[in-house]
């Protein structure tokens, strides 16, 4: 933990989950979408929640430039502060951009072995060393068990936690167990999973695992205009 | 001159540093018979690429002042506007590209798509400048030109449309098939000069034959009579892509790519070819004045010869033949013997010769129709100005010019020096707006002032060069900034009475911190406690209060002044008793108001092999830089940070020592940003040691 943190009101917290961040050091979380729902923006506002608690979050994506990343969570950031009562917006992200680093990997190059060198590189370094991984746009369709559990062997050895974002299809029917099919056979290595659905204009979303407590739980939803979590 | 707008092309060739493009420019002008032989840029032979006209630019390989040159391919006429790379310059690109209507973007078949390409496209963009993509150096280790056209797309978010496939890559590199006549184009003689057609040989015949489909497809969005030909089956003509895709192209939607090696020689003619084809003529391209008279209303112009003139002043040089103006002219001409008016300041010019530039090289022609680029001789202006027709106050647009960001005290060494330096600094200052200089009140040194620390030292050679002016130079100085962190009220009392009429004015209000402005007066005094004809004085008092903060003497900015009651004198007062009010309730709010200090920070990225990765983001972290990301690139990767320009003088030689000279970085200015209290600290004790010294 460092001393760049923010106040923000994270929504979150009222889903009736352990912690604030949904998942702890060395578990996984996922979030399902179909195609444009809101996957990317829902996994910055995860980011920029743990940056504001002084989380150090390193933002994987694997098909989208640095640069349009960085967009993201500004634009993100522009329209959650004035919400939580910060005015002076450039201060503000000021004080918690240092807790954030982007790397953008290509598709075809990831491997787990690459990635722990890339983050064994940061750390040793002192450059940046990470609590919290967000991973946009991995190919759960082209992926094995095996690259995923090793993935999270590496997460718990090395104590942070990881997001990924999960692309579904509107034609294919979630398998036995309730989960999208792109999760089969591995949604056990996952603590936590939330779908986000989309109804008549209304993005809504759906806790498929790692509630503790539903009944207390708030109804959350995406604001459509906004793209904002809200309550 | 031949006077025929429709085959007139005002092109640039803008590109990263190194990719090629003085090379390219070079073999372009011998294919057009300019020049009759070839040089290399580095100038091995002792004579230098053409367009590299200053001895400087020989010397380093580097290109820094565009020079403006043209010539004539199959009936077309090509006007060029050699650009320079170096992210230091790129008022000059800018420059360039305000004037022009296309330009080539050259490419590096191996690095592909760069971070200064990046920067070039989005001047483009801002500009709305068409473009044709020409990847170079197919010749080179590691070509591969479709990966280019993958950046293109990806990086650049261009639509791109491969014209042609190379015969051959690397060593191999032979020649270009081309897609419209499905012909294998080699070039052979000493210098390429001779283009042989011949048939594509066969084992590229498939590729050419799905990537001819795929041009044909990518073109059909853009012409009715294209798709018409294609459902109908009827024969696809190069007369009808070649149409379609210059529509494309000139909506900005297509960008047709060629490919070659300008240093082998290979693929320029059709290079040429393309440049006449698909980049737009100069009324194909919209350019707007604003109307002085209309309150700045945009007045489109014509690209007409007997409209009323409409010409700017883009760039000066001080050369062999004396002062030289390079203008483009927007509509109606520019004759000898003509008068203009110089917009900015209502001045008469008469126009005596008027010349068409081929670099370093000049043909005296009559005049200058629209559309076209001339220059003029013994002009007295800036660049930027507009000349126009005396019956008219038409202003082309103004320019984007960023402030300098760093500066460097400059004392001759010699009084012959001191006379040449300063010819030197009034030339230079009006031929780039990014260069200022000014004289420090306290210390009487001059101070030149720039966009980086290869600007100002590009500058400071070219004094020695070219005016003979021996200067020592200072420190680079970073261009701090003060402002403020909290409101603070005032309530400030400015009396005296010493004899004779007194003065007298109260000024009551607070300061507060704002972002994204420089300054804000507003004014809330009401009952007449300050009459409002004080109310401007009080303005001007704050707003000097801005040019030197109380906390350091850096200038102040992100202010808000309110002003909310006071209190006057019938007799006393006077409009520099509330000045003197204002300065004084300025110090005293602002020393309240938790002041801090601001510093430039810039926009680097940097280009490495991945194994030098973390080296590179470890010379970042030692320069209290902060990594936005790392961009995995295949064997490159592209790491962007923002750091604070006083960390990164002499940052080249330690990049380059730190990755075997294998990495490469740009850098921009990108925003201010607070100082951390140790280095806020640091400051002020450097400043008072030198105050005691």
């Amino acid at each position: 933990m460092n001393e760049n943190t923010l106040k923000l009101d994270n929504p979150l917290s009222q889903l009736g989950f352990e912690t604030d961040s949904l998942i702890t050091p060395g578990q996984m979380g996922a979030i399902c979408a179909r195609a444009g729902i809101g996957k990317t923006s829902f996994l910055v506002q995860i980011g920029l929640y743990a940056m504001a608690r002084g989380q150090k979050v390193l933002h994987i994506s694997l098909d989208e430039p640095v640069t349009k990343i960085n967009i993201w969570y500004r634009e993100m950031f522009n329209l959650m502060a004035p919400k939580n009562g910060i005015t002076m917006i450039n201060q503000a992200w000021d004080t918690i951009i240092s807790n954030r680093l982007i790397m953008t990997l290509k598709l075809d190059g990831f491997s787990v072995p690459r990635l722990e060198e890339r983050l064994a590189d940061l750390i040793e370094q002192d450059i940046f060393k990470p609590d919290t991984l967000v991973v946009d746009g991995f190919p759960f369709e082209k992926c094995d068990r095996c690259l995923l559990k090793d993935l999270k062997i590496l997460v718990e050895k090395m104590g942070m936690n990881v997001w990924f974002t999960v692309n579904t299809h509107r034609h294919e029917p979630p398998d036995q167990d309730g989960y999208p099919v792109q999760l089969t056979g591995m949604s056990d290595l996952f603590n936590t999973v939330i779908q986000l659905i989309s109804e008549k204009k209304i993005v809504d979303l759906q806790i498929l695992k790692g509630q503790v407590d539903s009944e207390k739980a708030a109804s959350l939803f995406i604001d459509t205009d906004t793209m904002l979590i809200s309550a | 001159m031949k006077n025929d707008l429709s085959k007139v092309r005002n092109i640039g060739i803008s590109a990263h540093i190194d990719s090629g493009k003085t090379t390219l420019t070079e073999r372009i002008l011998f294919y057009t018979n300019r020049i009759h032989a070839i040089h290399d840029v580095k100038g091995k032979d002792g004579v230098g690429a053409v367009m590299d006209s200053m001895e400087l630019e020989k010397e380093r390989g580097i290109t820094i002042a565009s020079a403006a040159t043209f010539c004539e391919w199959k009936d077309n006429e090509i006007n060029i506007i050699d650009t320079p790379g170096h992210v230091d310059f790129t008022i000059e690109v800018e420059r360039s590209l305000r004037v022009l209507d296309g330009a080539i973007l050259v490419l590096c078949s191996v690095s592909g798509v760069q971070s200064q390409s990046i920067t070039v496209d989005n001047q483009m963009k801002r500009y709305n400048v068409p473009c044709i993509a020409f990847i170079n150096k197919c010749d080179r280790s590691g070509a591969n030109p479709y990966r280019v056209i993958t950046q293109l797309k990806e990086k650049l978010g261009h639509n791109p449309l491969a014209l042609q496939i190379p015969v051959g890559l690397e060593d191999k590199h032979n020649g270009v098939i081309d897609l419209l006549t499905m012909k294998a184009l080699y070039f052979d003689g000493k210098n390429g000069e001779n283009i042989i057609e011949e048939d594509i040989p066969k084992e590229l015949l498939d590729e050419a034959t799905s990537k001819r489909e795929e041009l044909i497809e990518t073109a059909s969005l853009f012409s009715d009579e294209l798709t018409e030909a294609i459902l109908e089956e009827a024969e696809i003509t190069p007369g009808l892509i070649i149409e379609a895709v210059r529509r494309g192209t000139i909506q900005r939607k297509l960008t047709p790519v060629l490919m070659g090696s300008a240093y082998k020689n290979k693929g320029v003619q059709p290079l040429l070819d393309a440049v006449s084809r698909y980049l737009p003529a100069p009324y194909d391209i919209q350019n707007d004045a604003l109307d002085m008279d209309n309150n700045e209303k945009p007045v489109v112009l014509k690209s007409d010869s007997n409209e009323k003139t409409v010409a700017l002043a883009f760039k000066l040089e001080d050369g062999h033949y004396g002062q030289l103006t390079y203008i483009r002219v927007y509509q109606g001409a520019i004759k000898k013997g003509d008068t203009v008016i110089n917009t900015k300041n209502g001045r008469k010019v008469k126009i005596g010769r008027v010349v068409r530039m081929h670099a370093a090289e000049m043909e005296d022609i009559e005049m200058v129709p629209a559309g076209y680029i001339g220059a003029l001789f013994g002009i007295e202006c800036a660049s930027g100005d507009t000349f126009t027709d005396p019956s008219i106050n038409l202003s082309m647009l103004s320019m984007f010019v960023p402030a300098p960001v760093i500066s460097l005290a400059v004392k001759p060494k010699d009084n012959k020096s001191q006379i040449n330096m300063s010819k030197a600094l009034s030339r230079f200052t009006k031929e780039d707006p990014t260069f200022k200089t000014h004289i420090d009140p306290e210390t009487n040194e001059t101070i030149i002032e720039g966009m980086g620390e290869l600007h100002l030292e590009v500058y400071v050679e070219r004094m020695f060069r070219e005016y003979k002016a021996e200067v020592e130079t200072g420190k680079p100085r970073v261009a701090y900034r003060e402002t403020i962190t909290q409101r603070a009220e005032y309530d400030y009392v400015h009396k005296k009475q010493t004899g004779g009429s007194g003065q007298y004015a109260k000024v009551m209000g607070f300061i507060e911190p704002i972002e994204d402005e420089h300054f804000i007066f507003e004014n809330k005094v009401t009952g007449g406690r300050i009459p409002t004809n004080y109310i401007p004085a009080c303005e001007k008092g704050f707003t000097l209060c801005m040019n030197k903060g109380p906390k350091m003497e850096y200038p102040v900015t992100g202010v808000k002044v309110t002003l909310t009651d006071g209190a006057f004198h019938a007799v006393d007062s006077s409009d520099m008793a509330f000045q003197t009010a204002a300065r004084g309730a300025f110090i005293e709010a602002y020393l309240k108001a938790k002041p801090v200090i601001h510093e430039p920070i810039m926009k680097v990225e940097i280009e490495t092999p991945t194994e030098f990765q973390g080296n590179c983001m470890g010379l970042i972290n030692q320069r209290r830089g902060m990594i936005l990301g790392s961009q995995d690139e295949g064997v490159m990767c592209r790491i962007e940070a923002q750091v604070p320009l006083s960390e990164m003088f002499g940052f080249s030689t330690i990049l380059r020592s730190n990755t075997q000279g294998k990495a490469q970085f740009t850098m921009e200015f990108c925003m201010y940003k607070q100082v951390p209290q140790m280095v806020a600290e640091a400051l002020i004790k450097a400043a008072q040691d030198e105050k005691k010294k």
